[in-house]
């Protein structure tokens, strides 16, 4: 799995430390340390919030609160959220004031000082109870194909369950943070941590009371985003500029880890009501879904991830008929919001889950019912009527399961499960410990499902040297946006990569941006960065034609100075892009193929782009990207929602203890097609990043809540993300090369989400291995037929599902 | 002879003879590194120990030791500038050698090791901590250096990759570069004198709170009587945790880190004695051949930078109900040996684990008395003795229950040793006085286990918290029982 392609372009600078985030800027005189003030209750009204005592501290400069903000309500799909909350607040972590002190101890006394009288009101705490109350965000959606109702009816088999999937934390390691700095004018300059620089520009402007041009908004790199700062960081550089606006001094917002994991919403919890019908040589007739999603106390992005959730109900299986209805509940929980998928993986478990369980119940090899199912032609239009094109779903199935062996372990595992089970005591070592196989896939559709943020723009500035500065609105957070975007310019104008800096993302130079989401960062901001360079390349390679004529003696570099030589025109330049080559920082006149003939003219990159400046020609681009042959029609549930479809396959094989329902991830082998990859190294990382990311909101990452909805599980010593030692025994990832993705920047595909959906497999192994003890008890497979395996799949939840019975016996209630 | 007091801590930082006082050296190593000495490299992400992110590497030999320092992976966020005293630090910063990488910098590098960053120079002075004492790591080995990082972008293929491929480079080892004779002597002498240092009282200080580290331990038992709000510490790995959740320090603290003595282990025929500044890496050393099951044992529970700072005695004067260690202590009967100083004379005892435990979080302690060493007995206990921790998560996890479980037979096939003990089942750790009577004299059996695991399971009390629910404790509690008697009996129904 060694990859020695172009390293990532801080990969010196991380490696040494000197790569710089927002709270490594070095602290200005003056500069404040800001904290948040919140109550641990769930739904309370305020009575009296008291901040005079905190204001007495020595250190405390300003305290501000819900009256201080000009424009209280933000949010990236409805105005429902206050910056700062007033007379109620409405989840355990929402934010009553925020206080700037001089210190970090002055703070943290300025906050203990803070007085709240409350009285608490009902709260709804989960899904059902939000279902009972009808306490929703938004309304209902649906999407349909076919009679639903009919196809169950006379569906040989049927199958229902109420799925639950919790939240997961993002656990970037650069915990929220922003610096913002008073500037004259009622300006505000912000370094934000944020993966949507141009929303944090509008919020905070709007926090302060001043148009969106008196704010700018920087971003350098963020410590790890993964939707947790997409929109949730917006507030967050609220604070420090409503306590910058209130002292004019500059002020820095850092969280701690425990207060962004309490403040800050989670991977949205969801709550699936099914019904799927099939036959008995596992061909999937109908699936009706209901889903319910937990979106905590504000709308923030949940609407959206229902809609993906919805969109990808189906995942990689063409069913004829079929019934999604989402729903988004109102709770009185940190808003939920984005995070690395979206709701694609929600969508996913269900349709995985349910082929486990149909394998279980036909005593069929799951596999085989997948490819059975899987989008293949003639089968290839999906649920909302959208064609899969460049679909490679057969191929990967076929491929993974040659290449992973997975008949050979398959029959090696039902050997091992056979001996344990067999044993006169689940005690003995050789009978501690079942194992499951399962291969799963992603299809998951790429563009925002809101068609109007798959906008990009970029600036591409050329300097007289010859080396490039690019702009975009993308945000570098590790996935090496900004690597590729570099490659793709420097393809395009046939330059050396290191002659191409991707500079600071600013909304000074590009405004009105999408978030870097979706896993379109590069599709997007690439295109447009690639649009402006061809515009800067179209100039140049005019301007060559003409040098080649000319005596050198009269090139501009001998007699622009001088005036002495008619300055030169340039015309032409969509033929001369064709007549030209950009290759080695060097052009070179190439003649249009089978006519005209060439003189070899060959000029620098460099030297060229001097003539060009001293001609007048412009060396500075601006690139406006649109993706094309978008039109989802939100209210239909039917149109174009994506541009295309990144897919994939993974064949993960478990091992659970059953003592302890300790799960080990034997092996995996992941086949992703990413299109014609530009960095084979960097998606490579995607996709083993993202798949462990999936796995351990799959299996350990568990988040506890006390009664009012307080999240407990708020620091790495409780909530456990893997750990080096969970990475599986054995790991290979393959990338499909796949050439024909026509419909993208340079045939490539997004890798950013989509593997994450292929860690399903982990958790529908850990169903598998139980299928074998239902297979052999009956009551086990009555338990597990009424019992659907949660996600995660914690130990105890697995040995609760192993052995239901030790935790319904009446010592252990 | 008043001994000659010092108020300010003196280390060397990448080289540098640094001095901090007065109120910044109550500072977290790692708040201090990133904005008094601005470099900010160094990363903090949980303020806990738990990431590795603030990962430095610190060499440390106690006065008088003819030992050569080594270099060794330690959490900057959890400790305070004060408990660096003496000691020689790097930082990432302090790697590269005239603008070339070092080995682990560069494999990480071309590796793709790193995506987002934040978590990077932690890893990269994990690895260079192992390349300290290693030439090569194998992949296995370079994952266990690597047990106490965490990183959410990469699934850690890419570093162990890098980690794998890396070879030390003399030009780079940091052990020559910075543990000169010179500088070794000239830090020594620096730090030969009690520490003792004042928070100012100003809106910036720490009010008034003092820390005071003796060179003899009488000196630190005088001072533990004689402020009755004093806290003792030794590595201070928890309470370096609570400061920064919020709780505030102790008026009066006490680090036994200046007391040569407390850092001594010895081995006999029949024990191991562990003194109270010995970290659990050199524990884990020790116990290797006397008790390989234990040394097992402290290589699944915490990180090498905790178990490189972290003491045994703390794990014990903590008497968190789930230490993980006490279990242990408590089914091999370990002796704690104390020191205290009353009405003034210097006196030392020792009391029986079995009896030092007495209600949560309080021990069997007298006013200003200090834990000065753990006697483990070896011998009868290695044979049968098996350990075990069940978490959420393998490694690096707080355990859900724990447990050390020692069951033998005789010539004549009767049950002659029973010690049971838990963790994470009550308020304190447990033994099983009950449970083994009965067991003593029987012939070990299926109904006679069953019976056991049934008193077992009556006489616990575990609770429900954000690691499992009491149910699931003791389903586990039955379950790692039934295991240990069915591994060691073989099946016996």
């Amino acid at each position: 799995m060694k990859h020695t392609s172009t390293p990532h372009d801080s990969s010196i600078t991380h490696v040494t430390g000197e790569s710089e985030y927002v709270d490594d800027r070095t602290m200005l005189a003056g500069e404040l340390f800001v904290g948040c003030f919140y109550l641990k209750v769930a739904h309370t009204e305020i009575e009296s919030l008291d901040i005079s005592e905190a204001l007495k501290i020595q250190g405390v400069e300003a305290v501000v609160t819900a009256k201080d903000v000009a424009h209280n309500a933000w949010g990236p799909i409805f105005q429902d959220q206050p910056i700062i909350a007033g007379n109620v607040t409405e989840f355990a972590g929402e934010v009553l004031a925020v206080v700037g002190a001089t210190t970090p101890d002055a703070l943290r006394r300025g906050l203990g000082a803070i007085k709240v009288r409350h009285r608490p009101r009902p709260s709804i705490l989960s899904i059902s109870q939000a279902i009972t109350k009808k306490s929703f965000i938004g309304s209902e959606r649906s999407i349909r194909r076919g009679d639903v109702a009919q196809a169950l009816s006379t569906a040989p088999h049927r199958l229902s369950g109420i799925l639950e999937i919790k939240g997961a934390d993002h656990f970037y390691l650069e915990n929220q943070s922003a610096v913002a700095y008073p500037k004259e004018a009622g300006q505000m300059e912000v370094h934000s941590s944020t993966q949507h620089p141009t929303e944090t520009q509008h919020v905070v402007a709007e926090a302060l009371g001043v148009n969106f041009s008196d704010v700018v908004c920087i971003v350098k790199r963020l410590g790890g985003g993964f939707g947790g700062k997409e929109s949730q960081s917006s507030p967050i550089a609220a604070y420090a500029a409503l306590i910058a606006k209130k002292t004019k001094r500059p002020a820095r917002i850092v969280l701690t880890k425990d207060d962004d994991m309490i403040m800050t919403g989670k991977r949205n919890p969801f709550e699936i009501h099914y019904e799927v019908g099939f036959d008995k040589s596992g061909k999937i007739l109908a699936l009706k879904s209901q889903l319910y999603s937990d979106g905590g106390a504000y709308a923030d992005l949940s609407t959206a991830i229902m809609e993906r959730a919805m969109l990808h109900s189906d995942n990689a299986y063409f069913i004829p008929n079929v019934e999604v209805i989402g729903q988004v509940c109102k709770t009185n929980c940190h808003p939920h919001t984005a995070f690395r998928g979206f709701g694609g993986p929600k969508g996913v478990a269900v349709i995985e889950g349910i082929i486990e369980d149909m394998a279980r119940e036909l005593k069929i090899d799951a596999l085989d019912i997948r490819k059975m199912n899987v989008y293949r032609e003639g089968h290839d239009v999906t649920h909302y009527g959208q064609v899969v094109e460049n679909n490679r779903l057969p191929s990967v199935f076929t491929e993974l399961e040659k290449t992973s062996d997975y008949r050979r372990r398959r029959s090696e595992i039902a050997a091992h499960n056979r001996t344990a089970l067999a044993a006169s005591s689940r005690f003995l070592p050789a009978s501690e410990t079942l194992r499951g196989l399962s291969m799963t896939a992603v299809k998951f559709g790429i563009s925002f499902t809101t068609k109007f943020l798959n906008q990009g723009n970029a600036l591409v500035q050329v300097h007289r040297d010859g080396s490039i500065q690019v702009s975009t609105g993308a945000v570098e957070m590790g996935q090496g946006v900004n690597t590729r975007i570099a490659m793709l310019v420097a393809e395009e104008l046939g330059v050396p990569l290191e002659r191409i800096r991707v500079m600071t993302t600013s909304t000074e130079k590009n405004a009105n941006t999408s978030p870097t989401a979706a896993s379109t960062g590069t599709d997007i901001n690439g295109a447009a960065a690639v649009l402006a360079a061809r515009k800067i390349k179209e100039r140049l390679a005019a301007l060559t034609l003409k040098l080649q004529n000319m005596d050198p003696e009269n090139w501009p570099s001998k007699t622009a100075g001088l005036g002495s030589y008619p300055e030169i025109e340039i015309t032409d330049l969509d033929d001369a892009v064709t007549q030209t080559s950009f290759h080695a920082n060097k052009v070179e006149v190439t003649g249009i193929r089978g006519k005209g003939k060439t003189k070899g003219f060959k000029i620098g990159f460099p030297e060229l782009v001097n003539e060009a400046y001293l001609s007048r020609i412009s060396l500075g681009e601006y690139g406006y990207h649109r993706t094309e042959n978008l039109g989802f029609d939100k209210l239909k549930g039917q149109g174009q929602a994506f541009q295309y479809f990144s897919q994939g396959v993974a064949a993960s094989e478990v091992e659970i203890n059953r003592l302890t329902g300790d799960v080990k991830v034997r092996r995996v082998d992941i086949l992703m097609d990413v299109g014609r990859p530009i960095n084979e190294g960097l998606d490579l990382g995607q996709v083993s990043g993202a798949f462990i990311q999936g796995m351990g909101w799959v299996t350990t990452e568990n988040l506890v809540y006390d009664r009012e909805g307080y999240l407990l599980s708020h620091s790495p010593s409780t909530y456990k993300i893997p750990s080096i030692q969970d990475t599986p025994r054995e790991f290979n990832i393959k990338l499909d090369h796949n050439p024909n993705n026509l419909a993208n920047i340079r045939g490539t595909k997004a890798v950013g989400e989509p593997p994450l959906l292929l860690s399903i497999s982990v958790w529908s192994a850990i169903k598998d291995a139980l299928r074998y003890v239902s297979e052999r008890d009956p009551s086990h497979l009555a338990f597990n037929r009424t019992h659907l395996l949660p996600i995660p799949a914690t130990s105890e939840r697995v040995l609760r599902h192993l052995e239901p019975s030790l935790f319904s016996s009446p010592a252990h209630k | 002879m008043t001994p000659k007091t010092r108020d300010s801590v003196v280390f060397s930082l990448n080289g540098q003879i640094t001095h901090v006082t007065g109120d910044d050296s109550f500072m977290t190593l790692a708040e201090w590194l990133r904005k008094r000495a601005l470099l900010t490299g160094t990363k903090i992400v949980c303020a806990e120990g738990d990431c590795g992110a603030c990962t430095v590497v610190r060499a440390f030999e106690p006065r008088g030791s003819k030992k050569k320092p080594i270099f060794e992976a330690m959490n900057s966020c959890i400790t305070s500038v004060l408990q660096m005293d003496g000691s020689h630090l790097v930082t990432v910063e302090g790697l590269k050698v005239d603008e070339e990488l070092a080995p682990a910098q560069s494999a990480m590098r071309i590796c793709h090791g790193s995506q987002c960053g934040f978590c990077t120079p932690g890893f990269v002075m994990a690895i260079t901590g192992a390349l300290e004492l290693l030439p090569k790591l194998d992949r296995k080995t370079a994952a266990n250096y690597m047990t106490g990082n965490l990183c959410r972008c990469t699934g850690y293929s890419p570093i162990l990759d890098a980690a794998e491929s890396v070879v030390s480079s003399p030009k780079h080892n940091l052990g020559s570069r910075y543990l000169t004779p010179a500088t070794i002597k000239k830090l020594r002498e620096l730090t030969n004198s009690t520490l003792e240092i004042h928070g100012s009282s100003g809106p910036e200080g720490h009010h008034g709170k003092v820390f005071y580290a003796p060179q003899k331990l009488a000196d630190a038992c005088k001072a533990s009587a004689k402020h009755k709000n004093s806290r003792l510490i030794a590595a201070a790995t928890d309470v370096g945790v609570q400061a920064n959740k919020g709780k505030a320090l102790a008026p009066y603290t006490i680090s036994l880190q200046n007391i040569p003595e407390l850092y001594t282990i010895t081995s006999s025929s029949t024990s191991v004695m562990v003194g109270a500044r010995v970290n659990l890496t050199q524990l884990r050393t020790a116990m290797t051949k006397p008790m390989p099951e234990f040394a097992r044992f402290l290589d699944i529970f915490a990180s090498p930078q905790i178990k490189n700072v972290a003491t045994l005695i703390g794990n014990l004067a903590n008497a968190s109900p789930i230490g993980d260690t006490l279990p242990f202590l408590l089914a091999t009967d370990a002796v704690v040996h104390t020191a205290r100083h009353a009405q003034g004379k210097f006196s030392r005892r020792k009391i029986k684990i079995e009896d030092f435990f007495v209600a949560y979080k309080k021990l069997a302690l007298k006013a200003g008395e200090i834990i000065t060493a753990v006697e483990i007995p070896t011998g009868k206990y290695a044979h049968n003795l098996r350990l075990y921790k069940v978490s959420q998560r393998k490694d690096l996890d707080i355990s859900a229950v724990s447990a050390a479980l020692n069951i033998d037979v005789n010539k004549s096939g009767k049950i002659s040793l029973a010690s049971l003990a838990f963790g994470g089942v009550a308020a304190t750790p447990v033994r099983l006085g009950k449970v083994e009577q009965y067991l003593l004299g029987k012939t070990p059996s299926t109904p006679v286990f069953d019976t056991a695991s049934a008193m077992i399971d009556s006489l616990l009390q575990p609770l429900s918290d954000a690691r499992g629910t009491d149910t699931y404790r003791r389903v586990l509690v039955t379950n790692i029982f039934q295991k240990y008697v069915h591994n060691t009996f073989g099946d016996r129904s």
